[in-house]
């Protein structure tokens, strides 16, 4: 796929790029400077292991933030040996980032450029600071590209590029619109929360996208609980599916069926989940207790 | 309006450095050193000519980018075989303009063909840690214009909905006819699709550009929502074709829809384009009818045959 082969490309730039500052690392002046060397190494590393196609792990703003920090330790140590590095500044900014992030970088930025300009005879420093202004305007335009793009998108966006798989914003849409329709339908329908491990979390997303019908949807509510609506002919049958959902989906810690008519919110769903006393709960239950 | 304001910045940008250049070429003829005078002078006209053509058409705007960068790669290559100790630090600029105003592709194959101009005018500098820092600055600065386009890729391949209006994109409008129809199946439903084709779209964008476009797309979404039920889907399949998804309707209520559809679009008198014209058709899932044999169905139909 074609997606597939642009992420292969990306990781394989990331450890190129990761290469690079491991050739430079050794013949470094200072202990500090080689240090930071190979942790701007190891970052790309790790970062062209991470790389995925796919909204599973967003980024981590301390994660994000590393690079810029490295970026300004190099300049701040070693401004005699890397001083065309003050102009990567330009890139960092272009990176998809929160606003204050942004301001952060252009500050640090602008410490760098200060830190190299005391070198500098003034109309050369005064020339060079202009230009690095230039470039990081340039360089931000970039970034505000994707940011009205972003903000919409992530609350409706499926989070695995051909998973049936939905933010937990979809599922309080979605919720109203399939109890009118399944009332009419004369359909049982019910919401079943899972809880599993975090570990098992993304196996277990899979199965059970395989294992539920096509439009039946499955929702990701936070980082260890699952969502799904199962539409059946009827009560009886909603027992058996659920009987055989949860044998073919393996272990899991805690499960809450609830009819549509009866669910009023979900995350009133998701508190009963947390406090209901046994490990399952069916709806022929929930008359008793 | 965020390309127009894009525009407006980068001319505005390139006017100042437009201004750089003439107080340059003003440093050097008080500094006395008249022979230097006469690149930043020249090149003054040239940029400036650029942030016009920024505001002009598309193309003449990625000609201007390239303006743009010749002027800047010829200041770099007048600085480095100078005296000056700054020829480093200088060496790190064409690279990072070249990413900022070109698509990756070009500006990392510019890059690299470069690379050996740039590292032979800083002779006097040059060392095997010099080109390990400036192939280190291309490489990691490369990453970040790849980033952008990873996550524009993604949002594509994940987000339902259409970039340009409030309607599904095609890929997700095929994966939710096809659960649909499942559904009807499983339940022993109908289901209709009706087909609506709006034949002025092509002509409000090369007409009255993409501001009518878009008044034109909001307009059917919107009109559409308004004369739908809640789970009625309506998606993009072509660039002016829209499919209306309606899960449990019979032939009869399809055309009952087509008909209230019909006269709210005629109500409907946009700017630019005048009334909005859009052509409806009905069809429906056959008993038993493949999915993927029904989809087939809906594309041979000819959008405007009636």
């Amino acid at each position: 796929m074609q997606s597939k082969y642009k992420v292969g490309l990306l990781r394989l730039n990331l450890l190129l790029a990761a290469l690079l500052p491991a050739l430079l690392a050794p013949a470094s002046a200072s202990l500090t400077e080689a240090l930071l060397l190979w942790l701007a190494a190891g970052w790309l590393a790790v970062s062209a292991l991470l790389v995925e196609f796919s909204h599973r792990r967003p980024a981590l703003v301390p994660w994000q933030l590393l690079p810029s920090l490295l970026l300004t330790a190099l300049l701040l140590t070693a401004p005699e040996r890397f001083p065309l590095w003050l102009w990567a500044w330009a890139g960092l900014v272009m990176l998809p980032q929160p606003a204050w992030m942004s301001a952060l970088n252009l500050l640090l930025a602008g410490l760098g450029w200060g830190w190299l300009a005391r070198g500098m005879a003034p109309e050369q420093a005064l020339l060079s600071g202009a230009l690095l202004a230039g470039l990081l305007l340039l360089g931000l335009l970039r970034s505000r590209d994707l940011a009205p793009l972003r903000g919409a998108a992530r609350r409706r966006v499926h989070l695995v590029p051909g998973m049936r798989l939905w933010p937990r914003a979809q599922l309080a849409r979605d919720l109203a619109r399939e109890r009118a329709r399944s009332q009419r339908d004369g359909v049982h329908g019910e919401l079943v929360l899972l809880r599993t491990g975090r570990r098992r979390f993304w196996p277990q997303a899979q199965r059970l996208c395989e294992l539920t019908r096509r439009f039946e949807h499955c929702y990701r509510l936070d980082g260890r609980t699952l969502a799904a609506l199962l539409l059946s002919r009827d009560a009886e049958q909603a027992a058996r599916r659920r009987a055989d959902l949860l044998g073919r989906l393996g272990p899991v810690q805690r499960l809450r069926a609830t009819p549509l008519a009866q669910v009023v919110s979900v995350s009133d769903e998701c508190r009963a989940l947390e406090q209901q006393p046994g490990s399952t709960r069916f709806p022929e239950e929930a008359g008793h207790g | 309006m965020g390309d127009t304001v894009h525009a407006r910045i980068h001319a505005l940008l390139y006017a100042l450095a437009a201004l750089l250049l003439l107080g340059q070429a003003g440093w050097h003829y008080l500094a006395g050193e008249y022979t230097r005078i006469l690149l930043p002078a020249m090149l003054t006209p040239v940029v400036l000519t650029a942030a016009l053509m920024r505001l002009g058409q598309p193309e003449t705007a990625r000609l201007s980018a390239y303006l743009v960068l010749v002027t800047g790669y010829l200041l770099v290559a007048m600085e480095l075989p100078g005296p000056s100790s700054l020829a480093p630090f200088w060496l790190g600029l064409p690279p990072m303009l070249t990413l900022l105003l070109l698509p990756l592709g070009s500006a990392m194959l510019l890059n690299l063909t470069l690379t050996p101009i740039w590292l032979l005018l800083a002779d006097a500098w040059l060392t095997p840690d010099l080109v390990l820092g400036y192939l280190a600055l291309v490489v990691v600065a490369g990453l970040a214009p790849w980033e952008i386009l990873h996550q524009r890729a993604l949002l594509k391949a994940t987000d339902p909905m259409d970039e340009e209006c409030d309607a599904m994109r095609r890929s997700a409008l095929h994966d939710r006819l096809q659960s649909e129809c499942e559904r009807a199946e499983l339940l022993g439903q109908r289901l209709a699709v009706l087909l609506i084709h709006l034949p002025q779209l092509e002509m409000a964008r090369e007409q009255f550009g993409s501001g009518a476009h878009r008044a034109l797309l909001s307009a059917l979404c919107d009109t559409v929502a308004r004369c739908s039920r809640d789970h009625d889907l309506l998606g993009r399949e072509g660039d002016a074709d829209f499919w209306l998804v309606l899960p449990d309707t019979s032939e009869s209520g399809a055309l009952l829809v087509r008909q209230r559809l019909e006269l709210a679009l005629q109500r409907r008198v946009l700017l630019d384009t005048g009334q909005l014209e859009a052509r409806l058709s009905v069809c429906c899932l056959r008993p038993g009818e493949e999915p993927a044999s029904f989809v087939r169905r809906l594309q041979t139909r000819a959008p405007h045959a009636t």
